[in-house]
């Protein structure tokens, strides 16, 4: 049969390498604590199954455990990932009671303390750690987030703007949609149906000010109810939870007062 | 299609409709599962927009809250405060607090959920508001707000 040097390479300095590195360490074995459901068996209760992870074999992140945890101990183990370097927003879960991506969390290397991990809160489960986030990006698609003009630019090529004016942007573009903030406030839990919730408004804030964007009366009437943006009340979980860092608090309260006078 | 990607279980018929449940003795009205109406694919629809309910009612919130400052710090400073300011005080408070209410009921008590028992809760709201103005216009009639709070205070 054939076999690649390469994989024959690695067995035969696997033994050595290991012995430098893990097989002298103590083991670190660490408790893991992750939120089952299963949509087959829905007579079943959701429940936390524990694993255990020796974190000498394991990579620093979460999703690095997660990962381990689904090729070594449990295939049938759920969840969301792509990127592994927080830019794509599918691995956003309830870790240790703080909603952030698996893959931008650090295990805590504290082995006495078990980690829980759940999917983002107050929302629907399809299966284990994977939310149903169909109604947020239905949400996100309701405030058109796209460049919205009536007339092309004379010299009918790009829509220009100032240096300043692209400024304005930044804090607010990079957000990845992965629904941590949202799902960390207390607003869109009991009201999510109406209520947009923080990652939603922060892009309708961004079309907003967007100084080549010509839609601002009707993006503005869009908000004009008690329940889209009006539900907010300052809690600033999602300021506090963002794992991009980003301030969808202060882009809320930027609409607030641009809808002040209106 | 939606089979194929999973989604087979959003697609329910309204017998399997998921009820909201603060309150399970409270008749509710059912919720699609997962809040979804229409298809995966169409956009959520935004309510008409309600000038009234949107920015003009969060402006004057803010007008009161920013108001009552100055009529809370003035008679805790000590000197004359005139009956004027004092009926002030009392009313924008009464209007402070039935903003706070107002908004207790939207945010747990919503109309999507609990129809008519919003609309009696609000109906409660404003008989407890009136009933207070009420009070309000007879205090002022006497000592005033600030007087109650002083005798409150010494006794």
């Amino acid at each position: 049969m054939f076999r690649s040097t390469l994989t024959q390479l690695t067995k035969i300095a696997a033994p050595h390498r290991f012995l430098a590195t893990t097989a002298e360490l103590a083991p670190r074995v660490k408790t893991f604590k992750i939120y089952r459901w299963n949509p087959d068996t829905p007579e079943k209760k959701p429940e936390l199954q524990t694993y255990e992870i020796n974190l000498n074999e394991c990579g620093p992140m979460v999703l690095d455990a997660l990962l381990k945890i689904k090729n070594e101990q449990d295939s049938t183990l759920t969840l969301r990932r792509s990127c592994r370097e927080g830019i794509c927003g599918s691995c956003a879960m309830n870790i240790g009671g703080k909603n952030t991506l698996a893959c931008l969390c650090r295990i805590d290397t504290n082995t006495s303390k078990e980690l829980k991990i759940y999917p983002l809160p107050h929302m629907f489960v399809v299966r284990d750690l994977v939310p149903d986030l169909t109604h947020f990006y239905k949400q996100y698609k309701s405030i058109q987030p796209y460049l919205q003009r009536d007339t092309v630019p004379e010299d009918g090529t790009e829509n220009l703007q100032s240096v300043a004016d692209r400024k304005k942007l930044d804090g607010l573009y990079e957000c990845i949609l992965c629904a941590c903030c949202s799902t960390s406030c207390p607003s869109y839990w009991w009201n999510q149906q109406q209520y947009l919730g923080p990652a939603v408004l922060m892009q309708a804030y961004r079309w907003l000010i967007d100084s080549r964007d010509q839609a601002t009366a009707v993006r503005k009437e869009m908000l004009q109810n008690s329940m889209s943006l009006y539900r907010c009340h300052t809690i600033m979980n999602c300021s506090k939870t963002c794992p991009k860092g980003l301030n969808p608090g202060k882009a809320i309260a930027e609409i607030k007062k641009s809808l002040a006078f209106d | 299609m939606i089979a194929r990607v999973g989604l087979s279980n959003l697609v329910r018929p309204a017998h399997q409709l998921v009820r909201p449940s603060i309150v399970r003795a409270l008749k509710t009205i059912p919720e699609p599962a997962g809040g979804i109406v229409g298809t995966v694919n169409d956009a959520y629809i935004v309510p008409s927009a309600q000038k009234l309910e949107g920015s003009y009612h969060w402006t004057s919130e803010r007008l009161v809250a920013v108001g009552l400052v100055p009529l809370t710090v003035m008679p805790l400073a000590g000197g004359d405060f005139s009956a004027t300011l004092d009926t002030a005080l009392a009313s924008l408070l009464l209007i402070h607090c039935h903003a706070g209410f107002q908004a207790c009921i939207v945010d747990y008590i919503p109309k999507r959920v609990y129809g008519a028992i919003h609309s009696y809760a609000m109906m409660l709201l404003t008989f407890g508001t009136m009933v207070s103005g009420y009070g309000i216009y007879n205090l002022e009639k006497e000592d005033g707000l600030t007087g109650l709070v002083k005798k409150l205070w010494k006794a």
